[in-house]
């Protein structure tokens, strides 16, 4: 059977709620009562599903012996004050109408997470795998780390369609960032490894303290970081290797061809010295 | 262990008898480059002294050449195939022969080239490429996570050179052959090498010999302690009124083996029924007079390809006869 859980915001609650537990394989293998019933931590108080939400799921026939795995869950008429939306998530399909709160994808797993709208800070921190794809902007610190934390995203793909805040893939280790719109300050801060593409502009210190990684610019920024230098040549396979990655991804990304070979600068040689900024114009 | 039909097609005799092959270790390398010269050039300097196990390491061959489109880079590139007797000894012989000839040929890159998803082959495990190689970096060298795979890019003096974290393995199939008993050099010569193009045209599998060709095919033991292998007096010529175990009639002038290895043993049955109807499409009116096979009586190798089963369905273009 392909599930489908819809869950339609009918009361907002007038405070912010912690989304986590709204998951589509967990809430699969319960009825619709059930899911009413769930508690929603928020802050020092709560609030039930079935006091917020309204609550519907249909099961069509589907040939997967793994009825679960594929689950689709929808959250409509979402708002800012639903945080934690997708956090943890290690499996099934999340769509988002409307924009949500802060650690969209926190520390996800696995699956795939759409949120048609904006969302809050820290989308996508620590995240390990899968695939979240914002339409609208995103808050501060994407892809990075909670504070005192070593390692932001190590995993999976993060696309923002609009504009990212400040410290996008601060800390990043691994995976894929797009942002298809402008970033932040410190962009890419205190990188370790990863890609992260941006169509649009950068804002101040970007790629600072940065390790190793590949920053892409679709469009020369207004100046270089002092601490990085020129990236020499000779790098054509991995840029095809990389292009040809990027071919399913969003816009300009996708429209990048092998034949194009963009300038490279190499930095941040105030640290390790071994991540890349690659502008293609 | 014999079947008690004889076949014959287009007049060769096809013996009632089977080759059997062993379970190896293997995997496919794709080698690309800036022009498939290049690429050529370094396939097959890592394939080269790559015979036979017992004195190589490893049997590897060319599978194919590849088209821009189909390698990770976009570049042209070829496709090798490698067996091992283990999965320990494959990882050295890859480590060494990339290292050595990929590495060092101008513009190339390597990858894995066993898909999970597609493998017919059951998968065995993974064998460092870039992992180890990685160090001729000497801490230039750059990690590069894209999707699934970890790639390592190394720099050299003509730019990167790029490879693949790991390579994927698989258990195969190592040793199946034909033996083609010809009325002389001419003879023997034409039926290999018609059957060698004709193996060389399928997929998954590699005649690893020069040209595709043995001629000094062994039996197991020697009278020499020390010697794991000796030649095959069964088929020498010379010795047809010296050895007591010549198969050779007196028409027989020249005997050539082909060996195959595979990824699965469909793969090398395929290929052994691709060389029976080459060879023998030259029938004995061209001089082949028998095909026959290597076994060790059934009582090593878990596989056994049966002629008579492997060109059953080869009769029908011939002149093919049951006595």
């Amino acid at each position: 059977m392909s599930l489908r859980i819809t869950l339609r915001v009918k009361t907002p609650p007038g405070f912010r709620v912690d989304a986590s537990a709204l998951l589509p394989v967990p809430l699969a293998t319960m009825t619709t009562a059930e899911i009413e019933r769930i508690v929603l931590p928020a802050g020092n108080d709560r609030c039930i599903v079935g006091d917020v939400f309204e609550v519907s799921r249909s099961d069509t026939p589907a040939a997967s012996d793994a009825p679960h795995a594929g689950a689709t869950m929808v959250i409509e008429n979402a708002a800012p004050w639903l945080d934690r939306i997708g956090a943890r998530m290690t499996d099934g399909r999340l769509v988002v109408h409307g924009s949500t709160g802060d650690y969209s994808g926190f520390q996800m797993a696995g699956g795939v997470l759409r949120i048609d709208g904006d969302t809050g800070h820290f989308t996508a921190c620590e995240m390990r795998s899968g695939r979240l794809t914002v339409s609208g902007h995103s808050g501060d610190f994407a892809a990075g780390a909670l504070a005192g934390d070593m390692e932001g995203m190590t995993g999976g793909t993060l696309t923002i369609h609009g504009n990212a805040g400040a410290r996008l893939a601060d800390r990043m280790r691994r995976g894929l960032v797009l942002v298809g719109g402008n970033a932040g300050d410190f962009a890419a801060s205190r990188l370790v490894a990863g890609t992260i593409g941006i169509a649009g502009q950068v804002g101040a210190h970007y790629a600072y303290g940065m390790r190793r990684g590949t920053l892409l610019l679709a469009h020369p920024p207004r100046h270089l970081p002092a601490t990085f230098t020129e990236g020499g040549r000779g790098f054509d396979v991995f840029w095809g290797l990389l292009v040809r990655s990027l071919a399913n991804e969003i816009a300009p990304f996708s429209q990048w061809r092998t034949a194009s070979l963009p300038t490279r600068y190499a930095g941040d040689l105030a640290v390790d010295g071994r991540g890349e900024i690659l502008v293609v114009s | 262990m014999s079947d008690p039909a004889t076949l014959q097609i287009n007049g060769t005799t096809i013996d009632a008898t089977f080759a059997e092959a062993f379970p190896m270790k293997a995997t496919r390398l794709v080698i690309t480059a800036h022009t498939p010269a290049w690429a050529m050039n370094a396939a097959i300097s890592l394939t080269g002294f790559a015979t036979s196990v017992i004195g190589c390491g490893c049997e590897a061959g060319v599978e194919r050449t590849l088209a821009a489109r189909e390698t990770p880079d976009g570049r042209p590139g070829v496709a090798v195939l490698l067996f091992a007797v283990s999965s320990k000894e494959l990882a050295r012989q890859i480590e060494r022969r990339v290292g050595q000839c990929v590495l060092t040929c101008p513009t190339t890159a390597v990858y894995g080239g066993i898909d999970a998803g597609t493998s017919r082959a059951p998968l065995s495990d993974r064998a460092s490429l870039g992992s180890g190689l990685r160090f001729f970096g000497d801490g230039w060298q750059i990690s590069k996570m894209l999707g699934n795979t970890r790639y390592w890019r190394v720099p050299v003096m003509d730019g990167e050179f790029v490879c693949e974290e790991t390579a994927l393995t698989v258990k195969a199939v190592g040793g199946g052959n034909l033996i083609l008993l010809a009325h002389d050099i001419d003879a023997a010569l034409a039926a290999s090498e018609a059957a060698v193009a004709a193996m060389r045209r399928l997929p998954n599998v590699i005649t690893p010999f020069p040209g595709g060709v043995v001629r000094s095919g062994s039996k197991v033991g020697s009278k020499y302690p020390g010697a794991s292998a000796s030649t095959n007096d069964a088929f020498c010529p010379t010795l047809t009124g010296l050895s007591a175990r010549s198969e050779l009639s007196a028409e027989v002038g020249c005997v050539l083996e082909i060996v195959i290895d595979g990824l699965t043993d469909a793969d090398v049955g395929a290929a052994m029924t691709a060389g029976i109807a080459a060879a023998a499409g030259l029938g004995r009116a061209a001089g082949l007079l028998r095909i026959s096979a290597g076994n060790y009586g059934g009582k090593l190798g878990p596989y056994h390809f049966h002629l008579h089963s492997l060109a059953a369905g080869l009769t029908a273009g011939f002149d093919g006869s049951h006595a």
